[in-house]
């Protein structure tokens, strides 16, 4: 039976304590149930930084968090207990293109595998985006288009703040929330499985 | 006003322990609570104690916690004159206190100017250690720096401040650099934007931020100050976190004409304050307007 955590009338930092105390003890997903918005903020936010995927949902009672400990995770739980952030699958972008060869092909292929993987419906804990890769989540309407849907389907979308600024494209941020070295080192190292192209 | 010369000016403040260590907790209550004199350019002259104690803890306890606030008082050159203790379920400590100042030479939250520079004193994020330190996710010793700068009363920072001359200066505590900002420059009928990257955090805060222990207070902050009021640009969540953390003891923030600020900055730095730093300047924007940027405007 799915566990469920009741952390109604809370205040900080009692939800995410709980989380984490779930997290720690549970072998699989379990929801939260919170009713404000600075809970359901936060307890996401834990829940994300540790390596999960994370669904919210509103109904008449509060907010339902429903979450889902990472691959890496589920195999070592022990690993959690640590806190470590970021134990699922990062998907590491830091080009526009994949491959080194004929420039449009690249572009496409690229375009190509973020359909597939939005396609599979088992999104990555995070994707991190740097250097060129920014182009995806600003200027490439179907690659916006690609990331959206796996940041819908609960991915964490971080985009290097940086390389934002460095292309003149901060502005133009579509999708994903802008972040830094610390967090995208954090993510990487910790990623429970990188993906990275 | 008690004459054309000198004035009272009074405060009193008081909450709930926020660190652990009972001394600590009476040093930053007693700092907090004269904060508000020293916002003002005005001498603490007396204190009195109010306390709210449960019979479940010792006495012990109440003895450090009265202690760690005696210090600060003397250290402020005031003395204690009396106070009131009740029983309550939770421990709460703080002042009511009184100060002297020359009229002439009082600052308030209103008198800033379009040009001017705004100087702040110490780091913020206070409010998301706590936070952090009550859930268990870091020790004393890992905010250590916040704790340190929670303790320091803001004194010197005001002495070098009527030394060389602000418009106009207020304490940043329960509403956050953004919700103090906001008071001033609505006072003030001005208008204002900081730099996000410019304003100094305290280690570990965006961290904690990221990690979601933000504190309930921020969003109190948030819908006190309107959004239409704050324009802000692309900045990382946590920052933004950081910026609306409600803080204990938080430093000054003072409005410094243009040609004070290298001398303002160099004698906090030098002296009291070694993470001043100037974060905004008073602009000509349409008053009530406080913009965000990420960083500096080139």
């Amino acid at each position: 039976m799915e566990i469920e955590i009741d952390a109604r009338g809370l205040e900080c930092p009692k939800p995410v304590v709980m989380t984490k105390e779930a997290l720690e003890n549970a072998s699989g997903a379990f929801t939260v149930l919170v009713d404000n918005e600075t809970a359901r903020d936060n307890v996401t936010r834990f829940a994300r930084s540790s390596g999960c995927e994370v669904g919210v949902k509103e109904n008449e009672s509060g907010f339902l968090i429903s979450i889902a400990p990472g691959p890496a995770s589920e195999a070592d739980t022990v690993q959690l207990s640590s806190c470590t952030p970021g134990t699922g699958t990062v998907l590491f972008i830091s080009k526009d293109e994949i491959g080194g060869g004929d420039r449009e092909l690249g572009s496409t292929l690229m375009k190509m595998f973020l359909y597939a993987y939005a396609e599979r419906e088992e999104p990555p804990a995070a994707v991190a985006l740097m250097n060129a890769g920014v182009r995806l989540v600003t200027e490439d309407e179907e690659a916006v288009a690609h990331i959206r849907r796996l940041q819908e389907q609960g991915a964490e979308v971080l985009v290097c703040g940086t390389c934002l600024d460095y292309y003149g494209l901060t502005e133009k941020l579509k999708v994903g929330r802008v972040s830094n070295m610390y967090e995208l080192q954090t993510t990487l190292v910790g990623a429970g499985r990188l993906v990275s192209l | 006003m008690l004459d054309e010369d000198l004035a009272l000016v009074q405060t009193v403040d008081f909450f709930t322990p926020i660190v652990d260590d009972p001394y600590l907790f009476g040093q930053i209550a007693a700092a907090n609570a004269l904060s508000d004199l020293y916002a003002m350019g005005a001498r603490p002259l007396t204190a009195m104690n109010i306390v709210a104690f449960p019979c479940s803890l010792g006495l012990e306890v109440l003895e450090s916690i009265l202690l760690g606030g005696q210090e600060k008082i003397h250290e402020a050159g005031a003395v204690i004159i009396g106070g009131h203790t009740i029983e309550d379920e939770e421990p709460k400590y703080g002042l009511a206190a009184t100060g002297l100042v020359k009229p002439s030479e009082m600052t308030t939250i209103t008198g800033a100017t379009t040009g001017d520079y705004l100087v702040l004193t110490k780091p913020v994020g206070t409010g998301i250690l706590a936070t952090a330190l009550k859930g268990d996710f870091i020790t004393e010793n890992e905010m250590g720096e916040a704790i340190e700068s929670m303790c320091a009363l803001n004194r010197e920072a005001a002495r070098v401040f009527s030394e060389h001359g602000i418009n106009a200066c207020t304490d940043i505590t329960g509403f956050a650099l953004v919700g103090h900002l906001y008071e001033m420059i609505r006072a003030g009928g001005i208008a204002a934007e900081i730099w996000a990257a410019e304003v100094p955090l305290f280690d570990n805060a965006l961290k904690m931020a990221n990690m979601g222990l933000v504190p309930e207070g921020k969003k109190r902050i948030e819908d006190y100050v309107p959004e239409a009021q704050v324009k802000a640009g692309e900045i990382e969540a946590a920052v933004m976190d950081c910026l609306y953390d409600p803080q204990t003891s938080g430093g000054l923030l003072a409005s410094v004409p243009a040609g004070n600020v290298d001398d303002v900055v160099r004698d906090l730095r030098d002296g009291p304050c070694p993470r001043a730093a100037v974060i905004g300047t008073i602009t000509g924007e349409e008053p009530g307007s406080l913009r965000i940027l990420a960083a500096k405007r080139e």
